[in-house]
């Protein structure tokens, strides 16, 4: 990309005394789709912050369409055509798509009155310009989470954006809807707008970037062409070291018992039908499909969220009824729920006590009193048997990274010694080194015994840790792969949307 | 959502209908024009409350204050007027308009400055704003023989007049016109103006607001300071009504009725959803509740029965729409 959009100079920044961004330089070409890589933490924050004007870098440059700015400030950045579309959207729930794609501007504009036919007209025109078609009275907080991505990006279109940054724009959508934004994304780079992308995972950033910016610990580490990285390559640079994946073995002489979970065509109206399987202890058992596939409806069965109106579940052999989570738990099954900020964790509480709220009933001593010793004991085991980075038990859930975080929620349920683990997106929005980490740990639950069931919208996540693999359909179980190693990507992908590969399915 | 909505307002004044029906066949002279005048007069008051109200709790916000408000400043401005000896409605007006707005500043002053819970502040305010006013103004009441007469010919003037069979006449109070003109520029205001969209924006993503670039703390004493101006205007058409001042009216009893009327009418105890038809059809819905329990055989606690009742029941609606909005997206059925 000869015609060169934006460049950042040298940008430096600390926070308290932390070096956030040391000495970090960025170019961004016109109609270019750039890749912004790189763990929790390491600046990629602060340095899309920087770029949008919303944080005054302590030295360097943005430079934008040539001109030099030393204290960009976040109108001025808009008004060259920067717009930063962060995690949660900054959408108007309760108002209309049109008047979210509009209003904006007229606020911009420091109009004083809004003209309903201008508030349609501007937000029909950008809808067709990325040729997207969504209802313009509905609600936005009736529409799903890619659909109010899409209203996002036709607003930052609206205002005139030359550059929209993305921050982790894939963490909470599909695959199906992964692929819509990447369509969407090509459009806008036809039309000359470019787009900064921030992504975790590294399939997407292969997918989808002409170039790739990596950057640990507030450095550059360098600046790469699509075709220069691999997988692996761009896991070492952005990790600092090398993470080798060997599938998990299951011996297949344990499956000579008895299987510790079994499902007999269980079915629920509209969320899954005639769903039968087994899971035997020691077992990863994956369990992938797309949103509304049933995958995450029958595992909230499992757990006594969502009650099948037919089938059977035995556990040991014997049948079990499961009402409530209660039940659950005293079966010994514990259930990692996918989005572990609103349903994994009390974020605004101490780690410790999200660890042993599972468990309270044990830590009783004199009087059936809740005993502080018993307390601190099993919260500091766990905080060093998961590892958990965290100065004390005392700290607030929401002071965490993403795996620290993910890490007290295990730590939660294996308090309850579950002997079935229900995983569901277990590393969602978590970084690579963080994510084997997690990685490991289900890895050892399962060779001491626990019967795991992993689901995930990741195949690569699922093919690297499972011994076996469901994959679900339309509410149905479409295929059971006995050997997860001997899968292929591409046919997995394949499966899982019920399209035929045509040898560039995967992307 | 939007359709539900409105089936609301729609559900609501059914509920109405039926009720005066119900009413009437107790008592043939409640559907009649003259009553319906008269219930007019007396729930101006609280409508051009329930307006200002429902405008703070759009944004987000809530305040409740606005009692206090309006009796410190019909109280301060009746005296002032005794003091002054300018026997002029539109100068009373005049002065609690500024009281009123001097009031919602302070409000917002806090708010938008200190960013402390808005319930909070104006819990504070409320009894700031009477406490000063008991100590320092006085708590004399006045009655209708030491009132002012631009508060009493104003109360009793009329915008349309009708004659009885007897030949006397009824009519409909000018407190008409200045409902109407209320909720006319409120209407403007929430609707054609950016304003009033950021109004609602703010009530459901504040944090979006503040990044879109507007000044979310002018919008704020734009809120407040209007919630005031509502309370005071209210203040003086009280005074008009009962003929008599005195340092302890509306408190008591508005407070919990406006909040009532604004929750039946639709409004959202959360913020940013709402409508001024539900708002206004909540007040029909109180006052008639207010003032004909007693034709229906039931006693006036029913009433305040009612009043906690359905404040009880439109907040627990809000918290299992959530809990359903919730759910759907713990289930993850798409659409």
């Amino acid at each position: 990309m000869a015609d060169l959009f934006l460049e950042a100079r040298r940008i430096s920044k600390a926070y308290e005394g932390v070096q956030a961004l040391d000495d970090v330089s960025l170019t961004i070409g016109r109609g270019e789709v750039h890749c912004l890589v790189g763990e929790n933490g390491s600046g990629k924050s602060t340095l899309i912050k920087c770029i949008g004007g919303v944080v005054n870098p302590d030295s360097g440059q943005i430079v934008i369409n040539g001109r030099a700015h030393e204290h960009l400030q976040a109108i001025d950045a808009i008004r060259e055509g920067i717009q930063i579309i962060y995690q949660d959207l900054s959408l108007y729930p309760n108002v209309t798509v049109a008047e979210n794609i509009s209003l904006n501007q007229f606020v911009e504009r420091r109009a004083s009155f809004v003209n309903w036919n201008e508030v349609r007209s501007i937000a029909a025109r950008g809808l067709a310009e990325i040729e997207e078609d969504i209802a313009l009275e509905a609600l936005a907080q009736d529409l799903s989470v890619a659909k109010r991505q899409i209203v996002a990006i036709t607003r930052s279109l609206t205002q005139g954006a030359k550059l929209i940054i993305m921050d982790e724009p894939t963490s909470a959508i599909t695959r199906e809807d992964v692929d819509h934004l990447f369509s969407v994304i090509a459009r806008l780079k036809q039309k000359g707008i470019s787009t900064l992308f921030i992504s975790h995972k590294l399939s997407e950033v292969f997918e989808i970037a002409d170039a790739v910016t990596i950057i640990r610990d507030g450095r550059k580490v360098g600046d790469y062409a699509r075709g220069e990285l691999d997988d692996k390559k761009l896991t070492y640079l952005m990790t600092g070291r090398t993470i080798e994946y060997s599938p998990y073995r299951f011996p297949p002489e344990k499956k000579q018992s008895a299987p510790l979970l079994e499902v007999r065509s269980l079915s629920r109206q509209g969320h899954f039908r005639d769903v039968s399987f087994s899971l035997w202890a020691g077992e990863i058992l994956g369990l992938t499909g797309l949103i509304g596939s049933g995958r995450t409806e029958l595992a909230l069965a499992l757990f006594g969220l969502n009650a099948p109106d037919s089938g059977e579940i035995l556990l040991d052999g014997s049948p079990v009824r499961i009402g409530s989570p209660e039940d659950a738990v005293r079966l010994g099954i514990g259930y990692l729920p996918e989005d572990r900020l609103t349903q994994g964790l009390f974020i605004g509480q101490s780690i410790g006590d999200n660890i042993i709220i599972t468990v309270l009933k044990k830590l009783l001593g004199f009087l059936r009193l809740l005993n502080p010793r018993k307390i601190k004991s099993t919260q500091e085991g766990w905080l060093s048997d998961l590892k958990i980075k965290a100065p004390s038990a005392r700290v607030r859930a929401w002071s965490l990274s993403g795996g620290n975080q993910q890490r007290v929620v295990l730590a939660k349920w294996l308090a309850t010694k579950p002997r079935v683990f229900i995983l569901d997106g277990p590393t969602i929005g978590i970084d690579i080194a963080s994510k084997s980490t997690i990685h490991e740990i289900i890895r050892s639950l399962a060779e001491q015994g626990m019967a795991i069931l992993l689901i995930s919208d990741e195949i690569p996540e699922i093919l690297h840790n499972c011994n076996r693999v469901l994959v679900m359909r339309g509410g149905r179980l479409e295929k059971e792969m006995p050997d997860a190693a001997a899968v292929g990507e591409a046919e997995m992908l394949s499966l899982v949307s019920g399209k035929v590969s045509n040898g560039t399915a995967a992307t | 959502m939007r359709t539900l909505l409105r089936r609301n307002e729609f559900y609501l004044f059914l509920v109405i209908v039926v009720f005066s029906l119900a009413i009437t066949i107790v008592n043939p002279a409640f559907f009649t024009i003259e009553n319906m005048f008269d219930l007019m007069r007396s729930s101006a008051g609280m409508a051009i409350l329930a307006v200002g109200f429902f405008v703070v709790l759009l944004s987000g916000g809530i305040d409740i204050s606005f009692p206090a408000v309006a009796c410190v400043a019909q109280y301060i401005t009746v005296n002032a007027i005794i003091a002054l000896g300018i026997d002029n409605i539109w100068l009373a007006f005049a002065i609690a308009s500024a009281i009123g707005i001097a009031f919602g500043a302070a409000n917002a002053f806090f708010i938008s400055y200190f960013r402390i819970p808005t319930l909070i502040v104006t819990l504070a305010t409320m009894n700031l704003f009477h406490g000063a006013m008991l100590e320092f103004v006085g708590t004399k009441a006045i009655n209708a023989g030491q009132l002012p007469s631009a508060f009493k010919s104003f109360g009793l003037a009329d915008v349309l007049s009708l004659q009885r069979a007897d030949g006397s006449t009824y009519g409909l109070s000018v407190f008409f016109l200045v409902l109407v003109g209320v909720v006319l520029v409120t209407w403007v205001i929430l609707r054609y103006t950016v304003l009033g969209r950021v109004i609602y924006a703010m009530g459901g993503n504040l944090e979006a607001v503040k990044r879109s670039g507007f000044n979310i703390r002018r919008t704020q004493f734009f809120i407040y300071c209007y919630a005031g101006l509502l309370a005071s205007i209210m203040g003086v058409i009280y005074v008009s009504l009962i003929r008599f001042s005195s340092s302890s009216v509306i408190i008591d009893s508005e407070l919990l009725h406006v909040i009532a009327a604004v929750i039946l009418g639709g409004a959202s105890i959360m913020g940013g959803s709402g409508t001024l038809t539900g708002t206004l059809l909540g007040v029909v819905m109180i006052s008639i509740l207010e003032k004909n329990l007693v034709l229906l055989g039931l006693s006036n606690f029913v009433q305040q029965f009612f009043v906690g009742l359905i404040i009880v029941l439109g907040v627990s609606i809000t918290h299992i729409q959530k809990q359903i909005r919730n759910r759907r997206s713990l289930t993850l059925v798409r659409e």
